[in-house]
């Protein structure tokens, strides 16, 4: 089964419009969604968790189509990471795991506890007073506390420091050791995704450019790194996006079956990826 | 929709610390003026509520959890309902008490035009306040609210409750249940997240 899958979505806001968006999520999967600001992943996320409705296509979350009343159950499944913790400003730690209990049928107070003494979050301080860090750690303790299926975080480890982030990252890697939980995360930290995702979806204005598997995108691409002259002389397929480097040399990240096998490249990170394909299509 | 509720109270809890000390404190003037002024005014509680869910984009975190529109919606409108009533109650029990010392007497049908009163309020405001947001929707509240807490309280004040014929004073209950009949479905087709 697939946790997600998103058929030819549609959604426009005037000047900027989610279009023909395909996107699935095999379950048990982690998949990394990944574009600039206003690229669309959190208007994606709205989409998918049915706070906005598409002008056209389907969205299917834990095989439940997002808009059927049944959705609704399907929710108590899915723990979400918004890019902001969004809690009134006025409660404590203590009074959000109470309203949570309320929420969610599964919530379980002692996997709650267990993450807030993990994170250090104090019990009676208001959320008002929390660093931006502390307000992601509350959210994420939430969105793993009431037995979910499918984690759906937007920007969820930003704002948290190096030692936190990778405990945060370790966290959603032990969730996934189930067979059947999975992971939609949206970040703009590339080297996170390239440790944690199995799958990469790239955004760029409202367009998904690819959604691949991690490692086949990086038995795929390489980079190029020489003169000009040399870069010219590969076929134009080859070639998906290209800058300069110091002393008149060129950087372009290419596809390795197209250029010839002697040739040298450097191994491609996601971000080169990512980079090297958001300059080719603003070229 | 309980936990929606609960959240509610403990964003407003500080606030109502407030209203009990003024009820309190108003409950010695033996006016109508006051008892409709405080009841009325309680049914604003729902909207200090909204204004912190605004601020703090509360709605775009609900709408990713398991509450339909209608749990989100009626939760105000109960809320509205409870500190209403506890308003009353605290009222009742101030000049009870204080009628022992003060020679007040208990006006319960004062108490529950009141209660009718702050819901036909909430039914009039809340739709708007649903739709605009609170920031918007203010400007609304505060003409229904103070014209309609003025209007009646002067009015009270210079009619003899039990006087008035039974059908007239019942007209005000059926009023309050009809526009909450209307004004829920209305409310729930014009929210949007903020």
């Amino acid at each position: 089964m697939n946790a997600i899958e998103l058929s030819h979505i549609h959604k426009s806001f005037g000047e900027f419009a989610i279009q023909d968006l395909c996107l699935t999520v095999p379950s048990g999967t982690i998949c990394g969604l990944v574009g600039e600001n206003g690229a669309g992943k959190s208007t994606t996320i709205r989409l998918l968790m049915n706070a906005l409705r598409p002008d056209g296509g389907i969205a299917r979350v834990l095989g439940v189509d997002a808009a059927s009343p049944e959705f609704r159950e399907v929710k108590e499944d899915i723990g979400v990471v918004l890019d902001e913790a969004y809690y009134p400003e006025t409660l404590t730690v203590v009074q959000v795991g109470k309203v949570m209990a309320g929420t969610y049928r599964r919530w379980d107070q002692g996997v709650y506890e267990g993450y807030l003494r993990r994170f250090d979050l104090p019990g009676k301080k208001p959320f008002k007073d929390f660093s931006r860090g502390m307000k992601m750690k509350l959210a994420i303790a939430v969105a793993l506390s009431h037995q979910p299926k499918l984690l759906i975080l937007d920007e969820a480890t930003s704002g948290l420091d190096p030692i936190v982030r990778d405990e945060v990252l370790e966290i959603f890697n032990e969730f996934t050791r189930e067979e059947d939980h999975s992971i939609l995360i949206s970040s703009h930290i590339l080297s996170d995704l390239e440790k944690l995702c199995d799958y990469i979806a790239f955004l760029h204005q409202g367009r998904l450019l690819f959604c691949d598997e991690k490692d086949r995108l990086l038995e795929t691409y390489g980079v190029f790194a020489g003169t000009a002259e040399q870069l010219e002389s590969l076929r134009e397929e080859a070639v998906l996006g290209r800058e300069a480097s110091g002393y008149g040399g060129v950087r372009a990240l290419v596809r390795r079956e197209e250029v010839p096998a002697g040739l040298e490249l450097e191994r491609a990170s996601v971000e080169d990826i990512i980079l090297f394909m958001v300059k080719g299509a603003k070229k | 929709m309980k936990a929606l509720i609960q959240k509610d109270f403990y964003v407003i809890w500080k606030q109502m610390r407030i209203f009990v000390v003024i009820i309190l404190l108003l409950s010695i003037m033996n006016s109508a003026f006051n008892i409709v002024f405080l009841v009325v005014w309680c049914s604003m509680l729902p909207y200090t509520a909204m204004a912190y869910d605004e601020r703090s984009h509360w709605n775009q975190l609900a709408a990713m959890m398991p509450y339909s529109r209608r749990d989100v919606v009626l939760s105000k409108y109960v809320l509205g309902w409870l500190c209403m009533a506890a308003a009353s109650i605290l009222c009742l029990a101030a000049r009870v008490v204080l009628g022992h010392f003060l020679e007040n007497e208990v006006d319960t049908s004062i108490v529950l035009t009141s209660l009718c009163l702050g819901v036909i309020s909430l039914d009039i405001t809340l739709p708007a306040v649903m739709r605009f947001g609170v920031e918007r929707g203010r400007m609304i509240f505060m003409v229904v609210i103070f014209g309609a807490a003025l209007g009646a309280g002067v009015a009270l004040d210079s009619v003899d409750i039990p006087s008035v014929p039974l059908p007239v004073m019942a007209l005000l209950p059926l009023a309050a249940v009809v526009l909450t009949a209307v004004s829920i479905p209305l409310s729930m087709k014009l929210y949007q997240v903020n």
